[in-house]
């Protein structure tokens, strides 16, 4: 038995207002002269005894009211030990079908043995009972809603798939658990977990329900969590120096005797080997790829398997040194020395090559095509009239990862940059104006662009919240802007890139400028994708045909829709990404394995429930509230208060 | 209370007059007819005349038609005395309203008084509770009328339980014989043969009246919530709850005021009940027209 609101029994203490009202008016009764009173006393004798037999049953019926209502305040539960095989409950069974549940041992996987016991459990159930399945790796998913045919639900059970390499999401498949749980009109609720219940669980982390529900745990652990997987991979060198690139892989776990080595795999097949070295609980190798290599990803694998064969594979994205820029002419001048583009072109072409080098592709805007823009990781709009068919195309590009320079021109129309490409742009072009007096360029990073001279300029306003400002005019106003949208980046620039607004390309500072832009631009920002994860990919409206060949070499064709977000990433490795059949090098993605998962020691269940139950024990019991039979007992005894009370008048 | 008898009330009952039914002894000629023969002006009978008769009662006219001696009998009116008993115990000065049973029953017996002193009858008092605690001796006039109604306005205290049996026994010995007596009191004396004295002084040739007072309370218990009762003759408590008991204590109040009649009335006397919250007159009226 136990309290919901423990603190309300101090009103136990009202008890003492029926005994002090009984004293009280014992000793206050009104007093009456009667000179009759031998009448009284005839009476009375016969009466006097029974009084005083009611006068205490009232008293009793009255102390018996209030510490009922007190009791009833103070919210009594009692706990029911029952065996959950006595009655139709509800159950909802959280599965942890996470990374670290893919562990073998004898022959089978964590989620297999989860399986089978909970298969054991389910055939206990009374008939009725209700049965949920949630699956606790990321993301959560309710794998089974609150059915009462349970061959369905055993079937269920073999649906899973036994080799996951998910994130653990215990606590919000509890949490999803809970909800079906009180969903239900059962009174008997139970939440039953299944899990491993290492750290990557975090089931200390959970909210676990403290009343209601009925809570047991089934631990389902390796006995031997020794487990290496490959923690990291350093790409030293570039492909195109002479040494080509070195891979100095880190193995994480406890040391072996066995002889371990890591293989490099490209294009899915073996093409090296090499030992691994044991320290303390590190192992390193090192692995070295020829200089000029194309691949744009490679995978690694630890041999031999060990109880978690998932985490001992690692994709590298080896990238790249070169940066395709597509530089679109907008306004092509006749002399092809005075075109926009043809000053881009010289400033990186005079570009140390110290690091990345860049590949520039020219065009005039009406030639502009897609697969121009596909192939490319920074597309420059040169004082380019944009055609709106090409819009949806630049969304998709730079959604995925592409990036966008827009600089301002006479062919600038200020009003369809802000109307088709307003999402797109960190800021929107006004009307451009003349200067009357020259205006100059500001910039912390590069102080010498202040030699440049502006003479007019299109205004950048209403710039967006993430918006950074790179440089800018001497009067303050922004003069080259720039944002993050989803995977891609986009710049504005306030001037022309040529000399028909300003003497910027005849300055110095004006390759410094260009480089430090593209560099910026064209950084990827593709985030390590965990599995399952959407992945954003080029994607195309009309001609290109995506395919995906995904670590274990089978190869997706993307349908129209899949093309922004590719989410069939439950594979852990690399992936390559082919346009029109060609291996689309920026395209190329890896899915790592959760590095929590790899941890297979339990953490035990949380402290608080540390008891193991079976379906079958009574354990830690039901709560039934018993505030209503409080009040109905209340209620009687204020029947039986009145009914003493006119067996006293009688 | 300055007056026992409030003048509203006696100029009510000025026109009424007490007859008695029996003739009594009275040493003062009066309204009321007289056992003993004499002067009067209302002829009874002719007997013969025996040695020893009043020579002054001859009828000379019959002994002039029938030449034998004829004694011509009047009827005495002769002089009425009356003795009226008030109980004066603790129980008599209780009252729920403003007028005690005292004070209602010291009304009724000066109106009383005051009727009889009006026909020129003696009046006595007696004041009573377990013995005899004053005496008036019979007299009339306006000055004895007056003493009497002081008397009656300011009865002596009294502490004593109510004892009917003994007082009675000597209100007997101070009545004398074949006169009216009244007596006015609540008969809370409960013990067996307190009302036998009544029996005595009917035979002793006395027209016996028995003012029962009670008060409206005492009938009723109108109280509605528990009380705790106090006695006023040393009783000791009791705690109550009024409403739970009522209907029995109505019923033995009857039986009570039933059984006191019954004694009275079997012993020759009248009976009647004087209820405090009716007007007093009423009960006079009653009294004088039933006499």
């Amino acid at each position: 038995m136990g309290f919901g609101l423990p603190w309300a029994l101090a009103g136990l203490l009202a008890v003492a207002i029926p005994i002090l009202a009984h004293l009280l008016r014992r000793q206050k009764l009104p007093q009456q002269t009667l000179p009759t009173i031998a009448f009284l006393h005839r009476i009375h004798a016969t009466r006097a005894a029974r009084l005083r037999f009611v006068d205490m049953l009232l008293l009793v019926v009255r102390v018996a009211i209030v510490a009922a209502l007190a009791l009833a305040a103070s919210a009594p539960y009692r706990v029911v030990q029952s065996s959950l095989l006595d009655r139709q409950h509800a159950l909802a069974i959280v599965f942890d079908d996470s990374l670290s549940m893919s562990a073998m041992e004898d022959g089978e996987t964590l989620i297999e043995r989860a399986a089978a016991l909970s298969k054991e459990q389910l055939r206990k159930l009374p008939e009725g009972s209700e049965v949920s399945v949630v699956l606790a790796g990321r993301p959560p998913r309710v794998w089974v809603r609150r059915r009462t045919e349970l061959d369905m639900v055993n079937g269920a059970f073999d649906e899973i798939d036994t080799r996951s390499t998910r994130a653990g999401a215990l606590c919000d498949a509890v949490g999803i658990a809970v909800e079906l749980l009180l969903e239900s009109e059962l009174p008997e609720r139970r939440l039953l977990v299944f899990s491993d219940f290492t750290s990557g669980a975090g089931a200390s982390e959970c909210d676990w329900p403290t009343r209601g529900i009925r809570l047991a745990f089934e631990t389902v652990a390796t006995s031997n969590p020794d487990n290496r997987r490959i923690a990291s991979v350093e790409v030293v060198g570039g492909r195109d120096g002479p040494e080509g690139l070195t891979l100095e892989v880190r193995v994480a776990g406890p040391p072996t005797e066995a002889n371990q080595s890591i293989r490099l795999r490209r294009k899915g097949q073996e093409t090296q080997r090499a030992p691994v070295r044991w320290s303390a609980n590190q192992g390193d190798a090192t692995l070295t790829i020829e200089p000029g290599t194309q691949d744009a990803v490679v995978e690694l694998r630890l041999y031999p398997d060990d109880l978690l064969p998932t985490d001992n594979v690692r994709g590298v994205l080896l990238g790249s040194n070169t940066v395709h820029v597509l530089l679109v002419d907008g306004d092509p001048h006749p002399d092809p020395r005075k075109r926009e583009t043809a000053f881009l072109s010289h400033a990186l072409s005079v570009a140390p090559r110290i690091g990345r080098s860049f590949a520039v592709e020219t065009l005039d805007a009406q030639d502009l095509s897609e697969s121009a823009i596909i192939r490319s990781d920074v597309v420059v709009l040169a004082n380019a009239q944009l055609d709106e068919k090409w819009l949806p195309l630049i969304q998709h590009f730079v959604g995925g990862g592409g990036s966008l320079w827009i600089t301002a021109g006479d062919r600038i129309n200020p009003r369809v940059y802000g109307s088709v490409l307003r999402e797109l742009l960190p800021g929107r072009y006004t009307a451009t104006r003349k200067e009357e007096r020259p205006v100059s360029l500001r910039s912390r990073a590069l102080p010498e662009l202040d030699q440049a001279e502006v003479t007019a300029r299109t205004p950048i306003s209403e710039t967006s919240l993430d918006a950074i400002v790179t440089a800018r005019f001497d009067d303050g106003t922004p003069a080259m802007v720039e944002h993050r949208y989803r995977n891609g980046r986009v710049a504005m620039f306030a001037t022309t890139i040529d000399d028909a607004w300003t003497d910027l390309p005849y300055q110095p500072v004006f390759v410094p400028f260009v480089l430090d832009a593209l560099e910026r631009l064209a950084g990827r920002t593709q985030d390590v994708v965990e599995p399952y994860g959407s992945v954003s990919l080029p994607g195309s409206t009309s001609s290109q045909r995506i395919q995906v060949v995904t670590p274990t070499g089978k190869t997706l064709d993307l349908a129209e829709a899949d093309r922004v977000a590719f989410r069939d990433t439950g594979e852990i490795g690399a992936y390559r990404v082919l346009v029109n059949g060609v291996d689309g090098e920026r395209f190329a993605f890896v899915v790592d394995a959760p590095a929590a998962e790899s941890d297979l020691e339990s953490q035990g269940t949380p402290a608080e429930h540390s008891e193991l139950e079976d379906l079958e024990a009574p354990g830690r019991g039901t709560e039934q509230p018993l505030m209503p039979w409080l009040f109905l007992a209340a209620v009687a005894l204020l029947f039986a208060e009145l009914w003493l009370r006119q067996i006293r008048r009688r | 209370m300055t007056h026992a008898l409030e003048p509203e009330l006696a100029v009510r009952l000025a026109g009424l007059t007490l007859r008695a039914k029996r003739t009594v002894d009275g040493l003062l000629a009066g309204m009321h007819r007289s056992p003993h023969r004499g002067a009067s002006a209302i002829f009874k009978e002719h007997r013969a005349y025996r040695p020893g008769d009043d020579p002054r009662l001859i009828d000379w006219r019959a002994y002039a038609r029938s030449d034998r001696y004829t004694i011509k009998h009047f009827e005495h009116e002769t002089q009425l005395r009356g003795t009226l008993a008030l109980d004066i115990s603790p129980s008599m000065h209780w009252g729920s309203g403003d007028v005690s049973k005292v004070d209602y029953a010291a009304t009724l017996l000066a109106a009383l008084a005051y009727v009889l002193t009006r026909q020129g009858d003696a009046v006595s008092l007696v004041t009573f509770d377990e013995a005899i605690r004053d005496r008036l001796p019979a007299r009339s006039g306006p000055a004895h009328l007056d003493y009497l109604m002081r008397m009656l306005a300011q009865p002596s205290p009294s502490s004593g339980a109510t004892s009917l049996h003994s007082s009675l026994d000597k209100l007997i010995e101070h009545a004398g014989r074949m006169g009216l007596v009244v007596i006015a009191s609540d008969l809370l004396d409960l013990s067996d043969g307190a009302l036998d004295p009544i029996a005595r002084i009917q035979a002793r040739g006395h027209e016996t009246v028995v003012l029962h007072v009670m008060d409206q309370a005492e009938l009723e218990l109108p109280y509605e919530q528990p009380m705790r009762f106090e006695g006023v003759e040393g009783e000791p408590h009791v705690e109550v709850d009024p409403q739970g008991i009522r209907r029995r204590y109505r019923a033995a109040i009857d039986a009570f005021l039933e059984s006191c009649q019954r004694r009275v009335v079997a012993a020759g006397a009248r009976y009647m009940l004087a209820r405090t919250d009716r007007p007093p007159e009423h009960i006079l009226l009653q009294l004088l027209r039933d006499g």
